[in-house]
């Protein structure tokens, strides 16, 4: 890992960069040409109407699906040609991730949910237990390590989720509609928390969401139709 | 609403049809094996059935035929020998033209000829004469039909004989007709192979986890169903129209099951009978099913799956939000291994005591001892599962014990109930083995060992032999592969007689230095005085076997020993089968039975056959356990494991797509699954050995011996064979976690 980022910040330019994609599921196609690149430490808002894609190429530029036809890039190093196994390395080592609903483990409890991507990297089990702990406090979760995930509100799931999306320090955070089940105060509150620490820590955040509000919390937005980066513009912060 | 429900299982979609279809087939995989299990049972009636005749009387309860129009007949049921294999010998004698005709043969055979059952007659053709059909005189006129027999596999003879040979020979009878009912009691013999009891026990204990199996099955993807229920709530359905739904979803699917179930039963009907279960394989036509089964299973299983889909339902509520459920079940507690230890403390109590006075005392006791052990292992399981669980969580420090660990601590109940099934099986498989082990050994070791598997025994005791000439003793030293023989005489001084048991016998010591393991002579003395030595397995008296035993002398001559009657043959052969079954056959030949011969003669060590036949009963007991109980706990766990899989979709896919290797996720599955089998495994078969330990203390004041290669091997193949299994769920996680799951609805 270390020599991964020792890579990264030795390379100049975006820190992700897509190009060029094509993906097709069966006779539908997702994405037809969509490119995207974002700098260190940039938040971008991927915006687009539901079936336009957006989900898609977050899933590309994660190295979740492989396109059919383009590159993606990571700090210099093309990974779409990665082996499944090294770009499943690559994103628990390197990526952090936040969806909608359901990811956590409802047997374990919201502590061991924040410290299992921890465990994962071979962190023993009272230091990863330890790093998660700190989280609770920066993300106004305190008291609730020992609770489980259906013990917790929504918005409070949610951060437990942007807690363990954070705790590996990964060098980009992809986050899919994060506060898409979540009324307005609690997505304000999680929007809050995830670019304060995202920007504390240097984080790339690549966001998913159709709602403008959320998007507004970004450093810049995209807007993708029909498979398609149609438009990029930097907005004011 | 019933129709709704109709419409969600039958029209709703790719996902609905293969939930559906999954479950059916799951559930025609347990009415299948149940349906095997019934017919087995009703098997064994037809056995019981086909082969009344065998206990004909002179007051049949159910007379095949008007009494008052028939001819006598003169007959005699006996049990012969071949190896470990019991030949039924029926010997008849007609007096008349209308004498009664036993099922299976034409007409009655005139003396001079026999009839013998099919697999008789191929042992017959396969073996030489000398070492059995020489043994029936006369010549083969026509095979038994399968209306007298148990099994394809039933040694059975009809042997002609004139009245007046017959009507001397002890134990014939005379009788006007021939039983049909399987429960009449004979005078001739005590028919063996009664083990209905034995199944029934098999069979109950069976159905548990087939029952448990259906409904586990029916429960497949409980969570999608939940989640949809709760959003036909959140449109005004109320709970009650959901039970409906969620009723009607888990018939329909159960009644698909039953039907595959029965096609599944007609096509493995063929194989199962081939499989000698007790001991003798089935006439397939014999594993039918009684309408009363058909009714059951066809009625019971759809309705038990429709109140098992009810009963889950009550476990959650499910409100217009979403699903709420529990979220933390209420934990087993420690009472649970109460009744387990209550029942290992009861066997213990007679190990400490001592055995009950009477037989019905004794099977009292240990019945409820065992039966305390086995219930005892159910319901403290989820408690030891919980208990292990949690401690393998706490000590945890790789996610995938953790992620298992935590989830068997959060529901012990449905990690154990998927192999419950074994671990009753395990138990009574490891109690039985242990115990048959033992007893084999404790027999062996007190039947003479080397030199009782060698030296056969032929008593006369009931009816001793007044005339052995010189010529049929030369003639049986002489039979190929004996060593020595000895005559023993009814001594006219020794005590005998009802309740003094067989007296002693006397031996000239010229004869005696012929074998032996009998002992030997005072120095100088003709005669010795020599206890009963029988053969059959008889313990009590063989422990008198050895050449260090010295004989007392006896007050008679050697000339005056010889013209007494006699009271035992004794015969030493080179231990090989052939030579053993040459001298039954020989002695068979050489002393006829109206002169007192009952025959078959055995080695000391032998088992007698109705003993061997319910030993025979007991392991099969331990086999068919173990081997019915491994399908059907290794398809519960299959199941349980892909419920759970189902059910845990979307935080495992999200798990992955995060970069958690495929490979964890995997040994969490597996952990969850082989934790509990090979935990509880390890308890039922500690219990079991603890039990037999304690039974055997108690019964025979003997100590376990550690069972064989063939336990181990069938413990070993039970345990692969489940973990297979679950492995063979495994490659269903890579295809319920990919990318698609994690796209937002």
């Amino acid at each position: 890992m270390s020599t991964d980022r020792r890579e990264a910040s030795a390379v100049d330019g975006p820190v992700v960069d897509a190009r060029d994609l094509h993906l097709s599921f069966g006779p539908t196609p997702a994405l037809r040409g969509a490119a995207l690149a974002v700098a260190r430490g940039e938040i971008v808002a991927v915006m687009g109407p539901s079936g336009s894609g957006k989900t898609t190429l977050l899933h590309c530029l994660a190295g979740i699906l492989v396109p059919d036809e383009g590159e993606v890039w990571l700090a210099g190093r093309r990974i779409d040609r990665l082996s499944e196994t090294a770009r499943s390395a690559l994103r628990r080592e390197r990526f952090g991730f936040v969806f909608q609903t359901g990811q956590l483990v409802p047997e374990l409890t919201a502590e061991e949910n924040v410290a299992l991507p921890l465990l994962l990297a071979g962190v023993r089990r009272e230091q990863a237990v330890a790093d998660a702990g700190g989280w609770f406090d920066r993300l106004g979760l305190d008291g609730l390590q020992r609770r489980r995930s259906g013990e917790l509100s929504g918005g409070q799931a949610q951060r437990v989720a942007l807690a363990r999306g954070l705790v590996t320090r990964p060098e980009v955070l992809f986050a899919d509609e994060p506060t898409g089940s979540l009324d307005s105060l609690a997505g304000e509150q999680v929007m809050n928390l995830l670019t304060d620490s995202a920007r504390a820590a240097g984080t790339t955040v690549v966001l998913v969401t159709h709602d403008a509000r959320v998007a507004a919390y970004a450093d810049r937005e995209v807007m993708v139709r029909d498979g398609r980066v149609t438009t990029a513009e930097r907005v004011p912060r | 609403m019933i129709r709704l429900g109709l419409r969600f299982s039958l029209a709703g979609g790719k996902e609905a049809a293969v939930r559906l279809a999954v479950t059916a087939v799951a559930v025609a995989l347990g009415v299948g094996l149940l349906l095997l299990t019934l017919a087995c049972v009703s098997a064994l009636h037809s056995q019981d059935r086909r082969v009344a005749w065998l206990e004909t009387s002179t007051h049949n309860r159910r007379p095949n035929v008007d009494e008052a129009t028939t001819d006598p007949l003169w007959g005699a049921v006996n049990l012969d020998q071949f190896g470990s294999r019991v030949i039924d010998r029926v010997d008849v004698a007609a007096t008349g033209p209308h004498s009664p005709i036993p099922p299976g043969i034409s007409r009655l055979p005139g003396p001079g000829q026999y009839f013998a059952s099919p697999a008789l007659v191929r042992l017959l053709h396969s073996t030489p004469a000398d070492e059995l059909a020489n043994r029936y005189p006369g010549r083969l006129i026509g095979t038994i039909g399968d209306q007298a027999l148990a099994s394809p596999d039933s040694l059975t003879i009809i042997v002609g004989h004139a009245v007046a040979d017959l009507a001397h020979t002890p134990g014939a009878a005379e009788v006007r007709s021939i039983e049909t009912d399987p429960q009449g009691s004979s005078v001739f013999i005590h028919h063996p192979g009664r083990l209905q009891l034995i199944l029934a026990v098999v069979a109950g204990a069976l159905l548990f986890p087939v029952l448990i199996f259906i409904t586990t099955a029916t429960r497949l993807a409980a969570a999608q169903r939940e989640q949809r229920f709760a959003a036909m709530r959140l449109v005004g359905a109320s709970p009650r129209q959901i039970a409906v739904i969620a009723a009607v979803e888990a018939m329909l699917a159960a009644a698909a099951g039953v039907v595959g179930g029965f096609v599944l039963f007609v096509l493995l009907r063929p194989v199962m009978a081939r499989v000698p279960f007790t001991g003798q394989s089935f006439f397939p036509a014999d594993l039918a099913l009684t309408p009363v089964d058909v009714a059951a299973v066809a009625v019971g299983v759809p309705v038990v799956a429709a109140a098992a889909a009810m009963v889950a339902l009550r476990r959650v509520s499910i409100t217009p939000l979403g699903v709420v459920r529990r979220v933390s079940a209420a934990a087993p507690r420690a009472w649970r291994v109460v009744p387990l230890l209550s029942g290992l403390c009861e066997l213990g109590y007679f190990a400490v005591v001592g055995r009950p006075s009477t037989t019905s005392k004794q099977i009292e006791a240990y019945g409820v001892g065992f039966v305390l052990v086995m219930v005892g292992l159910l319901i403290a399981g989820p408690w030891l599962t919980m208990v292990g669980a949690r401690l393998a969580a706490r000590r945890a420090n790789r996610p995938s014990e953790l992620l298992a660990g935590r989830r068997l601590a959060d529901n012990p109940r449905a990690a154990f109930r998927s192999v419950s099934g074994l671990i009753l099986a395990l138990f009574v498989t490891t109690a039985a083995w242990g115990i048959i082990t033992t007893v084999v050994g404790y027999h062996n070791a007190s039947t003479g060992g080397a030199e009782g598997q060698r030296l056969m025994a032929e008593d006369f005791v009931d009816h001793p032999l007044h005339a052995l000439t010189s010529t049929t003793v030369g003639q049986l030293a002489a039979i190929r592969g004996v060593t020595g023989v000895v005559i023993a005489h009814i001594s006219p001084t020794a005590p005998g007689g009802p309740g003094m048991g067989p007296p002693d016998g006397l031996v000239s010591c010229a004869d005696l230095g012929e074998i032996p393991a009998l002992g030997h002579c005072q120095p100088g003395a003709d005669t010795a005085s020599l206890p009963w030595i029988s053969g059959a397995g008889i313990s009590t008296n063989s422990s008198q076997l050895g050449a260090k035993h010295l004989r007392p002398a006896a007050a008679y001559s050697p000339t005056q020993v010889e013209s007494l009657p006699v009271r035992s043959i004794y015969i030493e052969t080179d231990g090989s089968s052939a030579a053993i079954e040459r001298v039954r056959t020989a002695l068979e030949r050489l002393l006829p039975r109206d002169r007192g011969y009952v025959g078959p003669p055995s080695t000391i060590s032998e088992i007698s056959p109705d003993a061997q036949q319910q030993l025979i009963g007991y392991q099969r007991l331990a086999a068919v356990a173990i081997i019915a109980s491994i399908p059907i706990a290794a398809c519960s766990l299959a199941v349980s494991v892909a419920a759970g899989l189902t059910d845990r979709k979307r935080p495992f896919s999200l798990l992955r797509l995060a970069g958690t290797p495929l490979r964890v996720l995997r040994q969490v599955v597996a952990l969850e699954a082989a934790v509990p089998l090979l935990l509880v495994s390890a308890l039922s078969v500690g219990a079991g050995f603890v039990a037999a330990d304690l039974f055997l203390h108690a019964q025979l004041s003997e100590s376990l011996r550690p069972p064989g290669g063939a336990y181990v091997a069938a413990i070993t193949t039970a345990l692969v064979l489940s973990l297979g299994i679950i492995a063979a769920t495994l490659p269903l996680l890579q295809r319920m976690t990919g990318p698609e799951v994690a796209r937002n609805e």
